[in-house]
């Protein structure tokens, strides 16, 4: 019961939000109220699995085996929290700023609905009908705004997204055939007893999926034509909750479901992922426009996680779940910035560039020096000097953006909505907040690599 | 009947594949739907089986069909049939969008509205 609470509240309330206009300040305001009362019953759902273990169990009260099962460990869990508590605060800004679509509260509860589904479900076909349903809403939430810029977006966005998640839904019946189930520990326990050719093509069929969704570095040219012309606080929600998915999926497919592939396709894995923070760097010191750099940034960014996912061992997946979450807080912080303009934001916008960066006193310094340990204990000397490489550059095109849009202040713009700013501000406080105590973060992403790897919760 | 699907479902992929990297855009749509179908014959075949139906009672002794691949099929189906409905409205959006645009702003690109819009950068 405690499982279906976050689901079942964000999804009622997106229905019963569906018929009203959310353009009207009362109905955002419900839909904020919504997404508090789903995070609470995360938040106590995951108190239960980090003091009393996983949390499962079967649809319909069938016998395990047959029945659908829901999950939540650690691992889940963290997944889950981030990305609702990323769509509750750009549901926030939205709000705040003035809502100017009636769909677009009750699509971000069903985009919630399909997130929160995607990490507590432990079944594999079960994965693919919460990823569509989040998806969908998303597709719709890119079309935000309505101008040609953001239909085009939307379009370019939906189609390659349709196909990612065709290739994923072949890889889930490949894997079906090979193991004959669909339950996630029936396919990691028989997928061993599979030959390895045909395993190898299935993982790398969901690699390409995961990869598509995530925007890696082979896969990323729709990313910075998406991010440039969505609305703001639409590509906060994509880019810092949706692309959750991806990472999620590579830890839980990869390291959890097809250990044994992952190993074998590590260093191939490690050498993508340096390749892509050096090219998203690289990339994001040239475009002009405040989106497209966040966009390339990202796609340096996730090259990262790929990194501390090919080193893998417990360090390693630590180091991976850490900065996905790390990677969520900036990269909502700089798109909520990107859309306002006031020195209120321009500190924010600098708090956040520093935390990508990884300087002290901010979350992402942790993030940096988690896959630097990674990388120092698997002896990759290349990796750290990438590390820093990276994070030199970060500084270079982050702070391009802001002498170009916080130094020179365009007067003629209008004022952007106080509560928006102040939230913006907040969020960017939190985490620096989260730099000086990190200790719980740190804690529940290893309780989270330790759900992969069997030991633990 | 396996190398029959799969030559079935690398055709409908291929010409898939081949009408999404159009410009014009409802055969865009098309080549989704294409490839979508493409996948479901897919799953149909990652469990094709020959036997009866699975209905109880079972007959004893005999071969019995895989009827989970059957309820992941329709599912997939029924989440294709609604993401295509979705694309076909945000299709209709962007050319009536465009429209608006092109008689507001008497745009000369010489292409139809159903085609992709141009790339026109934001301003800043």
């Amino acid at each position: 019961m405690l499982l279906l609470l976050p689901l079942a509240i964000t999804w009622f309330g997106a229905v019963a939000l569906a018929p009203f206009d959310g353009r009207r300040r009362a109905v955002g305001v419900v839909a904020v109220g919504v997404m508090v009362a789903a995070f609470v019953a995360l938040v106590r759902l995951g108190i239960t699995v980090w003091t009393s273990g996983p949390v499962e169990m079967v649809a319909g009260d069938w016998p395990a085996g047959i029945g659908i099962r829901l999950r939540a460990d650690g691992l889940g869990i963290a997944f889950a929290l981030i990305s609702l508590g990323v769509l509750l605060a750009a549901l926030a800004y939205e709000v705040l700023g003035g809502v100017h679509e009636r769909s677009l509260p009750s699509l971000v509860l069903f985009m919630s609905t399909g997130l929160t589904g995607v990490f507590l479900t432990a079944d594999i076909f079960n994965f693919y009908v919460f990823f569509e349903i989040a998806m969908t809403a998303s597709f719709v939430l890119a079309t935000y705004g309505k101008q040609v810029g953001h239909l085009r977006a939307a379009l370019t966005f939906m189609v390659v997204n349709l196909l990612g998640s065709v290739v994923f839904l072949a890889g889930v019946a490949s894997l079906y055939h090979v193991t004959g189930t669909l339950d996630m520990d029936g396919v990691a326990e028989r997928v061993n007893g599979a030959p390895t050719a045909s395993v190898l093509l299935i993982a790398v069929l969901i690699f390409v999926a995961f990869g598509l969704k995530l925007g890696l570095f082979p896969f990323h040219s729709w990313v910075p034509l998406v991010y440039r012309d969505t609305w703001p606080a639409v590509a906060a929600m994509l880019s810092a909750a949706l692309a959750n998915i991806g990472s999620y999926g590579l830890l839980r497919f990869g390291a959890g479901l097809m250990p044994r592939e992952l190993s074998l396709t590590a260093s191939g894995l490690i050498v993508i992922g340096s390749l892509g923070i050096l090219y998203g760097a690289i990339q994001a010191v040239s475009p002009r426009t405040a989106g497209e750099v966040i966009a390339w940034s990202s796609i340096g960014q996730v090259g990262y996680i790929l990194v501390a996912l090919g080193i893998g061992g417990p360090v390693g997946l630590t180091a991976a779940v850490l900065y996905s979450i790390i990677n969520s807080l900036n990269k909502l912080v700089l798109f909520l910035a990107v859309g306002l303009r006031g020195w209120l934001v321009g500190t924010a916008f600098a708090l956040a560039a520093f935390s990508v960066a990884g300087v002290p006193p901010s979350a992402g310094f942790f993030g940096k020096v988690a896959i630097f340990r990674a990388g120092a204990d698997a002896d990759r000397v290349p990796l750290l000097v990438l590390v820093v490489v990276g994070g030199a550059l970060s500084l270079i095109y982050l702070f391009r953006i802001y002498q170009r849009d916080y130094w020179a202040r365009n007067h003629a713009a209008p004022p952007s909505p106080l509560g928006a700013r102040v939230l913006v501000l907040v969020l960017a406080c939190g985490i620096v907040f989260i730099g000086l105590w990190p200790e719980p973060l740190l804690a529940l992403s290893a309780n989270a690599a330790a759900a992969l790897t069997g030991g633990g919760s | 009947m396996i190398l029959a699907l799969a030559l079935v479902i690398s055709v409908l992929f291929g010409c898939g594949a081949f009408l999404l990297l159009k410009r014009d855009l409802i055969r865009m749509a098309g080549g989704i739907i294409l490839i979508s179908n493409a996948a479901n014959l897919f799953i149909v075949s990652a469990g094709l089986s020959r036997g009866r139906e699975p209905i109880y009672p079972l007959p004893a002794g005999e071969r019995i069909s895989d009827p989970v691949v059957q309820a992941l099929v329709l599912t997939a189906i029924v989440i294709g049939f609604g993401t295509v409905a979705v694309l076909l409205g945000m299709i209709y959006r962007t050319y009536t969008a465009r429209l608006a645009k092109a008689v507001d702003e008497g745009d000369e690109t010489g292409r139809t509205p159903m085609s992709m819009p141009p790339e026109d950068r934001v301003a800043d």
